[in-house]
């Protein structure tokens, strides 16, 4: 199984292998062209002349996470990316409250007068109003129960968001700390990363959170639901989706950590510092795991858009989040049903995944060639 | 070889168990009684005990995965909580064709179309063709399933609407009968299947030809003097496509959790749609036994994959 380890070329820092035996092809650089200028090294600036005499004065070289940081400003994509996440982030906080105040009364023939504290919630149904097209009222329209698309439509990008951070703190914290210590010690605790991994390798990632959303979710609703925040609303088996959802992938992660963390561990810099007395708890805080925050940083980025994919897709399944919360991929189901009709009501929310779902990719790319440029060869 | 053939079969044994002991023992701490569901409010303690004898729950747990174990090794899978007269085996004969005959078409039209793409990239690199092939390639790829099937979707429903033609946009057809109305039904869920793994088989390719294209080899051949169709074909396909054969486990994979979305999607009634309702009316050893077959399904594939491999492309070093 451990074939990588004893392969240089594969467990040099900067290369991105699940340690698997079966990918010998990475995914990620597969999009990456081919022409003959030389690899790692940053080009001048176009348009820029190098300046003689201010160079010398330049007190301070940069450090690698500076000139990371200078070739993803450079990647437009990624830039981009960046800026529709934070749209999307922004969206999804300060725009449901926003959303909340536009608007005069209503005079509801059901509710009576409401104001638009109530009829942009994402849950209130004004039954009166279905299916209705843009309006001032309803600025992206309504579903087949009345509620406003818009106002559903931040509150299922707010889930994902969640989601997606609450699954990439269990996939970072576990992931990097089995990974280190695999590493770092081996034995058994290497071990048994080993056969966790071939399983979870094995068994695919989606497939078991559906079973396990699928025999505790109704569980899930009644534990979950005294929780703050996340309790109400049918969202209570959020936190099972994330659980589920992080089971999967955290082995990945500590593999990369793993193995880039047995490249560094016979690297000089650490070897200097055994030889100068520090112990291996300081190694591994200094030196190991500053080393391997590139390689976290990238592979939890382009995790994301899985995470988000598997969220909408179990909310999709009547998994996930339940009515009458709002998600993404609960959006979907319902807009399914009306979509002879109502097209709209599917497209909007399937539009929307498709940006955030790109967004998130691009970036895990951008990130990937900013942080690892040899993998660009 | 052969040693090389036990520790892969120690190995997927050891998987085995895993995946099954894992389905068996979420199953077992399932929240709720199944006998209690099945029996309703109006049941007396002996009917009950009966019952759950039957379905062997009154074993202590070990026995009950050992039994569970060695019935699926003759492929017998129990009795539906939820019908009381269907076994899970008679379950899965409705959706196992249905399912297969996705995935087989899927996966057919994902090597039939994503190689030859990849190919016309790594040959036209950097050109205009490459650029846009990959850009698609690369939403493809990145997309859900469930995304390109609500565009298809929505796409035919929008010609309904503009031309009249009765283009079903869900529901599946006969399995394994191909009648103009069959196809009509079956038409768009395969395309849809096929989009993701086509894109990846795609980008894969292209990786590969283009490594290839540099090796020695390859300029030995053109120096040599013979045609670049000889050389393409002869020397550089043969050995570009040899890394695919280790991802058809991957591609595998995809399949079978696609499979999920796209039947829910599309109303097809394969064992992704069976499970999911399942689900729903809590029949855990219909869940059992899909979660079961599938993931045995991917491990099998991926070691097939792997001796392929190494019987393809001698210099892969066997451990």
């Amino acid at each position: 199984m451990d074939t990588k380890d004893k392969n240089p070329e594969l467990s040099s820092p900067g290369v991105m292998f699940p340690d698997s035996s079966i990918t010998p092809l990475e995914v990620d650089e597969l999009m990456r062209p081919i022409d003959g200028v030389m690899r790692g090294i940053p080009l001048a600036e176009p348009g820029v002349e190098p300046d003689i005499e201010k160079a010398p004065l330049r007190k301070k070289s940069q450090t690698p996470l500076q000139e990371s940081l200078r070739r993803l400003g450079r990647d437009k994509r990624a830039m981009a990316s960046v800026g529709l996440i934070i749209f999307f982030i922004l969206l999804a906080i300060v725009g449901p409250p926003i959303y909340q105040h536009i608007g005069g009364l209503y005079q509801s023939p059901i509710n009576g007068p409401v104001g638009p504290s109530v009829y942009h919630s994402p849950f209130h149904q004004e039954l009166t109003n279905q299916d209705l097209s843009f309006s001032s009222m309803y600025w992206l329209g309504t579903d087949d129960l009345g509620r406003d698309l818009l106002a559903r439509l931040m509150q299922g990008i707010l889930i994902s968001l969640t989601v997606a951070l609450l699954v990439e703190i269990v996939d970072v914290g576990l992931g990097v700390l089995v990974g280190v210590l695999a590493g770092y010690y081996g034995g058994w605790i290497d071990q048994v990363l080993a056969r966790v991994t071939d399983i979870i390798f094995a068994f695919p990632g989606l497939l078991f959170a559906i079973m396990l959303t699928g025999i505790f979710g109704t569980e899930a609703d009644v534990v979950f639901a005294p929780i703050p925040l996340i309790g109400a609303n049918g969202d209570a088996r959020l936190i099972l989706v994330s659980l589920a959802l992080a089971l999967t992938v955290w082995p990945l992660m500590a593999r990369f950590v793993r193995g880039q963390t047995l490249s560094l561990k016979e690297q000089q810099f650490v070897e200097a510092a055994r030889t100068s007395g520090s112990s291996n708890a300081k190694i591994i805080f200094r030196h190991i795991v500053p080393n391997v925050f590139s390689i976290v940083i990238v592979a939890s980025t382009l995790n994301i858009s899985n995470t988000i994919i598997g969220e909408a897709g179990l909310s999709l399944l009547g998994l996930g989040v339940q009515t009458p919360g709002s998600s993404i991929g609960l959006m979907i189901a319902q807009g399914e049903n009306n979509i002879t009709g109502f097209p709209w009501e599917v497209l909007l929310p399937t539009i929307v995944l498709t940006i955030i779902v790109l967004s998130f990719s691009f970036l895990g790319d951008g990130l990937n060639d900013a942080f690892n440029p040899r993998s660009k060869d | 070889m052969v040693q090389f053939l036990i520790k892969r079969f120690i190995g997927l044994i050891f998987v085995v168990v895993g995946v099954t002991f894992i389905t068996f023992i979420l199953g077992y701490f399932a929240p709720g009684d199944p006998i209690r569901d099945l029996l309703g409010t109006h049941y007396n303690l002996q009917t009950y005990l009966a019952l759950k004898h039957a379905y062997g729950l009154d074993l202590p747990w070990y026995t009950q995965y050992l039994r569970f174990l060695g019935n699926l090794f003759r492929f017998q899978f129990g009795y539906s909580f939820q019908y009381q007269n269907r076994s899970v085996a008679s379950i899965l004969a409705e959706g196992v064709p249905v399912s297969a005959e996705l995935a087989f078409w899927a996966l057919i039209i994902q090597v039939g179309v994503g190689v030859p793409l990849g190919i016309v990239s790594a040959l036209r690199a950097n050109t205009w063709i490459d650029t846009v092939n990959m850009g698609v390639m690369l939403v493809f790829f990145a997309l859900p399933v469930f995304v390109l099937a609500v565009f298809v979707q929505v796409f035919i429903v929008w010609i309904d609407q503009h031309t009249g033609a009765s283009w079903p946009v869900s529901q599946w057809g006969n399995a394994w009968q191909y009648t103009p109305t069959d196809i009509s039904y079956k038409l768009a869920p395969i395309l849809v299947f096929a989009a993701g793994g086509a894109a990846f088989f795609a980008r894969l390719t292209r990786a590969s030809m283009l490594e290839v294209l540099r090796q020695d080899y390859v300029r030995t051949a053109r120096a040599k003097g013979l045609t670049e169709r000889a050389v393409i074909y002869r020397h550089a396909l043969r050995n570009g496509l040899i890394p695919l054969l280790t991802v058809v486990g991957l591609a595998l994979g995809t399949l079978v959790t696609g499979a999920f979305f796209i039947e829910n999607v599309f109303n097809i009634p394969g064992i992704g749609y069976e499970t999911i309702i399942s689900i729903g009316t809590r029949d855990y050893p219909v869940i059992q036994a899909t979660v079961v077959l599938l993931a045995v399904g991917v491990v099998v594939g991926n070691l097939l994959a792997d001796i392929f491999y190494s019987l393809a492309d001698p210099r892969i070093k066997i451990q």
